[in-house]
């Protein structure tokens, strides 16, 4: 906690910097009187808790209180405590007293944040898929119950849960109010869980883990009535999980120097098209990284 | 050898020093036409660096909102702010506009410099934590009626997170110390 005392008081130098002997009761008596609105800062003031300041002096005076989010102006009486409802000090930071009676006398003081009440809680990416190495990234800030920004340390717990594995946690510290943490995805698609909490306070987020590019591809196929049908054996990544509908095979028709491409999307794991060829053709596809085996096929007219 | 690669040891440092001070003087937006002055060093920032270009935007965003700060407490008029503070930077600041208003009372933050040092930049770059050692002249009127002045320096817990063309200000909070 730190504050300050500033007197704002330029009649009071312009008349004792007058200097004539005669005018010097004027001085002392408006001097007494600056002296009269000084102001005690709150010490340890926090945000939604009333406190008070302390004033010395006696009669009425003007109050100016401002603060993040206020600019409150109110008589009070000098020698008295100024009251501050909860209400004047929602929000964590630097408010000014002044009292001016009429000269101007001021004092400055912090109010810190209240005990976290709510996290705001980033994780990224929304999909992510398995088997990457620190894919999954998530910070934590706690805020008070006035959203201010809680900048002492607190410890957050980050939980990570996929289905039917055992739930993994750490404990990180907040630094300059923040916590964070990064992480490998799974090797199981599905959905994680991430939690932060600090004591009974949590936010849940979900990042849906998805198969990672296809691991390998095998193919069949067969004349058809016009040229030649190739589908895919069920494609999946390299740790079992099938491909996300949609995942693009590339089928390849090769006859001599003529060359024909198919794109197909997977469809419920399997990718299907028909190659408009005629005669003998070697067929393959591709995926991504995954190259799938050759077949020797005769296309029909 | 040895004395070969103490020379590229040094020529890499001195390299390096100018590079930073570049990236210093490039950030760096004069006050000559009285609007804040505001430098950023980025050098404490992570996990995630803090590139040149994203600095320079952040600079420029920042230095605006305080400008623009500046004339909603001169004229009572939160319109200044629309689109520079976002969440409660937002609600805090149109409430003591609001209070402000209501009591006859305006601020002025004159001669403004912000010295900020970037302490956190999120994973994914989707929210940076700055501090700001502020220094300002605050001067404080009730109608026509000065009624404080003062050379202020605040330290600044600042929350900016990315939008569509510009970073937003979304918490602004004094402490007493970093």
């Amino acid at each position: 906690m730190s504050w300050s005392i500033n007197t704002v008081s330029k009649n009071l130098k312009r008349c004792c910097f007058a200097a004539p002997a005669v005018v010097l009761w004027i001085c002392a008596s408006v001097g007494a009187k600056a002296q009269e609105a000084a102001l005690r800062a709150p010490s340890g003031a926090v945000a939604g808790a009333a406190t008070s300041i302390g004033t010395s002096g006696s009669g009425s005076a003007t109050l100016y209180l401002t603060g993040p989010a206020t600019a409150l102006k109110r008589d009070v009486q000098l020698g008295q405590d100024i009251s501050l409802s909860p209400r004047d000090l929602h929000s964590a930071g630097r408010y000014l007293a002044i009292v001016c009676s009429p000269e101007c006398s001021s004092v400055t003081f912090f109010v810190a944040p209240s005990k976290p009440s709510r996290l705001t809680f980033l994780v990224h990416p929304s999909r992510a898929p398995v088997g990457l190495n620190d894919v999954i990234s998530g910070v934590a800030i706690p805020f008070d119950e006035f959203q201010n920004m809680v900048i002492a340390p607190s410890n957050i717990e980050f939980q990570l849960a996929a289905g039917g594995a055992a739930p993994t946690s750490r404990t990180v510290q907040t630094h300059d109010g923040v916590a964070w943490f990064r992480t490998n995805s799974g090797k199981t698609a599905g959905a994680l869980q991430v939690i932060a909490s600090w004591n009974d306070v949590s936010a849940k987020r979900v990042v849906q883990q998805v198969a990672s590019d296809p691991c390998s591809l095998r193919i069949k196929g067969q004349p058809a009535a016009k040229g030649i049908l190739v589908e895919t054996e069920p494609v999946h990544d390299c740790s079992g999980n099938p491909v996300p509908d949609g995942t693009i095979v590339t089928f390849t028709a090769k006859n001599g120097n003529q060359t024909s491409f198919v794109d197909a999307p997977v469809k419920q794991d399997v990718a299907r098209a028909t190659l408009l060829v005629k005669g003998p053709v070697v067929v393959s596809a591709a995926s991504g990284v995954a190259m799938g085996n050759e077949l020797r096929l005769n296309g029909k007219e | 050898m040895k004395t070969a690669m103490k020379g590229l040891a040094g020529k890499s440092a001195q390299s390096l020093a100018i590079a930073a001070f570049t990236l210093l003087i490039g950030m760096q937006l004069s006050a000559a036409d009285g609007a804040p002055q505001v430098t950023l060093n980025v050098a404490k920032a992570g996990p995630r660096t803090v590139e040149s270009l994203t600095g320079r935007v952040i600079v420029r965003d920042y230095r605006f909102a305080w400008a623009s700060l500046d004339t909603a407490m001169q004229t009572n008029s939160t319109d200044p702010l629309n689109g520079l503070l976002a969440g409660t930077a937002s609600s805090w600041f149109g409430e003591a506009v609001k209070s402000q208003r209501q009591n006859g009372i305006t601020s002025r933050y004159l001669n403004q410099v912000h010295k900020v040092d970037a302490v956190f930049y999120a994973p994914e770059g989707d929210v940076i934590e700055l501090h700001d050692s502020a220094e300002y002249d605050l001067e404080i009127r009730d109608g026509d009626k000065a009624i404080h002045n003062e050379h202020a320096r605040v330290d600044y817990v600042v929350l900016m997170t990315p939008g569509a063309d510009r970073w937003v200000i979304r918490q602004l909070q004094a402490v007493p110390h970093f």
